[in-house]
């Protein structure tokens, strides 16, 4: 239940655990991460599952890459935090695996991307991250807190 | 030279990734030696029209041979699999129609395409270069942009810096982790660099003029401290002659690109090497009693190689003494050239631009290398059985070359990243126990 924690004091520090919603500008997505519920603890599960499967073979066990594959930490927040998240979706979509680009249902997808945010610190939430470049659109991947960097 | 590059085509296509019982392995050594050197000396039945078609078929049919005592006394290779000190693997950026030298326009940027150089990308860098710069200062900007940092970026920077541009890089990686240091890093310009078919005659005057132009600008760098750009005696090997016969079909499957979207044998592949056969040095055979090898038959030819530590190294600096910056950025879709500062942007992603900018024909063809450690005694390289072997700054370099027989078709499609030690093995195998009966005896 990594996550859940920073969810509680996040949320109670705003007021507002019981009231997630999602908005989604951009410019405000330093605070979203506080605000937002990004996937569920479980969606979190279903894609380690997923990834262990089809991504580790590349990026690790740990997330950590190796020296021709990138990690999907540390950098990769760099390289995509203030990007929407349906953005990466896409990515992980039509180029991943990369042995068989375009191999996964849009539900693990969005899983791998649940996934992805919980280990970079992102708190769990009540509500399942959509599957539609539609709904992903409106989300943005968050700036990581200093107490969550993993 | 050109048994070399048919060679060296076929060089950079031999991932095995699948095994087969000894008795198929020999049958197809067996048929891909003959074959193999059939195939580079076939377009050599053009000679009854009074030319020849090929430099190996030229040099066959004069039966030059190299002038005794010129084959120098080769220290061997110590080629055994317990040195391995690395396994790269590269997806090669191939396209049908050649590379993308086109320009968009992407909000208020002007993006220049250079990608998508198939097996040529080294070899080819500094020509597509000099192209892409060219449509850039024709737009008269005062900065220009490249995207990534591999090889096709670095010189295309440089070449923007010559020609009097502020350049400034923006990559998401810095060399040594592009891809483009995961290639062999030896002169093959016409290595699945197009289908002949989709590229249409018109690509062969580009692809001449990038090779003329990359390869003189290539000369620049030669003799320099820790030789970034070097020459190396190429032997290639054979236990039959070197003799005419078909080429092989190299057919993986019925149809061809146009009716399936993949090329589907070798001889869909282009070749455009005899255009500069006129600068490329030719090779010679070697008499029997200069043959130090333990094999009936040997060629010899110069070949030229890129030492990718020295190199890449080189031009990194030079870029950087010419002021030049780097920003170490990822761009996710099209759209994000827009955040960039300059107006004019040359685009050289490589492989990534299949999901960067949705160029679905754009298509990867794996490749491996091992790496021993370096052998700065050995200065030559050799061909035999259907792998190779450099020897570079950086180490041995040792690659499986064609073991299914099936031509430029190897590794088409196939995106797997992922070393594949079986195959080093195999492919350092033959070096093994050739070096393990050298030399052979003279006169």
């Amino acid at each position: 239940m990594r996550g859940s924690g920073y969810a509680c004091r996040a949320g109670l520090g705003a007021g507002l655990l019981l009231a997630l919603v999602q908005i989604g500008l951009p410019a405000a997505h330093a605070a979203q991460a506080r605000t937002v519920s990004y996937y569920t603890t479980e969606q979190a599960q279903r894609g380690e599952t997923t990834y262990q499967q089809f991504c580790a073979v590349c990026h690790g066990a740990s997330l950590a890459g190796a020296f021709d594959v990138p990690p999907l930490k540390g950098r990769f927040v760099t390289n995509w935090s203030g990007a929407t998240l349906d953005r990466l979706f896409d990515y992980i979509s039509k180029a991943m695996p990369l042995f068989s680009p375009g191999a996964l249902t849009p539900a693990q997808n969005a899983d791998l991307v649940a996934f992805i945010l919980r280990e970079n610190g992102v708190p769990a939430g009540r509500t399942e991250l959509p599957a539609t470049d539609a709904a992903l659109k409106t989300m943005v991947f968050p700036t990581i807190s200093a107490d969550r960097v993993k | 030279m050109l048994v070399r590059w048919h060679w060296r085509g076929q060089m950079q296509k031999g991932w095995n990734l699948t095994g087969f019982d000894d008795n198929q392995k020999i049958r197809r050594l067996r048929l891909k030696r003959r074959d193999l050197f059939a195939g580079s000396l076939a377009f050599g039945a053009v000679g009854a029209r009074g030319m020849w078609n090929s430099v190996p078929a030229a040099a066959a049919a004069l039966q030059r041979t190299a002038v005794g005592g010129t084959v120098p006394r080769l220290v061997p290779m110590r080629a055994h699999a317990d040195q391995i000190t690395d396994i790269k693997v590269c997806l090669r950026p191939f396209r049908p129609a050649g590379p993308r030298l086109d320009v968009e326009r992407v909000g208020d940027k002007v993006v220049i395409h250079n990608y998508g150089h198939g097996g040529s990308g080294w070899s080819l860098s500094w020509g597509s270069a000099d192209i892409a710069v060219g449509k850039a200062a024709s737009l008269s900007p005062r900065r220009i942009a490249v995207v990534g940092c591999g090889v096709i970026g670095l010189t295309s920077a440089l070449s923007a810096q010559r020609a009097g541009f502020e350049v400034t890089i923006y990559t998401r990686d810095m060399l040594p982790h592009t891809r483009s240091v995961r290639a062999n890093g030896s002169w093959t310009p016409d290595s699945r660099i197009a289908l002949t078919a989709p590229a249409g005659p018109q690509f062969a005057d580009v692809w001449e003029q990038m090779a003329r132009y990359s390869w003189k600008t290539y000369r620049d760098y030669l003799g320099l401290p820790g030789n970034p750009i070097d020459f190396r005696d190429n032997y290639t090997l054979s236990d039959t002659p070197f003799e005419e016969g078909p080429e092989p079909e190299g057919r993986t499957g019925p149809g061809d690109y146009a009716s399936t979207g993949m090329p589907r044998a070798t001889s869909e592949f282009a070749t455009y090497g005899d255009r500069i056969r006129d600068i490329i040095p030719a090779p010679e055979l070697l008499a029997s009693q200069d043959n130090p090898f333990p094999v009936a038959y040997a060629q010899r030819a110069p070949m030229m190689m890129f030492n990718f530590g020295a190199y890449g190294h080189l031009l990194l600096s030079e870029f950087y003494q010419a002021g030049g910056k780097i920003v170490i950025r990822e761009f996710h879709t099209p759209a994000d050239m827009k955040s960039i500062a300059e107006p004019v942007i040359i685009n050289c992603p490589g492989y990534a631009a299949r999901d960067l900018w949705g160029d679905r024909t754009l298509i990867p063809v794996r490749g491996q290398t091992a790496w021993l450690p370096p052998q700065p005694d050995v200065m030559y390289g050799v061909e035999y059985k259907g792998a190779a072997a450099l020897s570079k700054s950086d180490g041995l370099m040792i690659q499986a070359v064609d073991l299914n027989n099936v031509g430029e078709m190897e590794g088409v499609g196939n995106s797997f990243e992922h070393a594949d030690r079986a195959e080093a093995e195999k492919a350092i195998a033959v070096f093994e126990n050739l070096f393990a009966r050298f030399p052979a005896g003279r006169g």
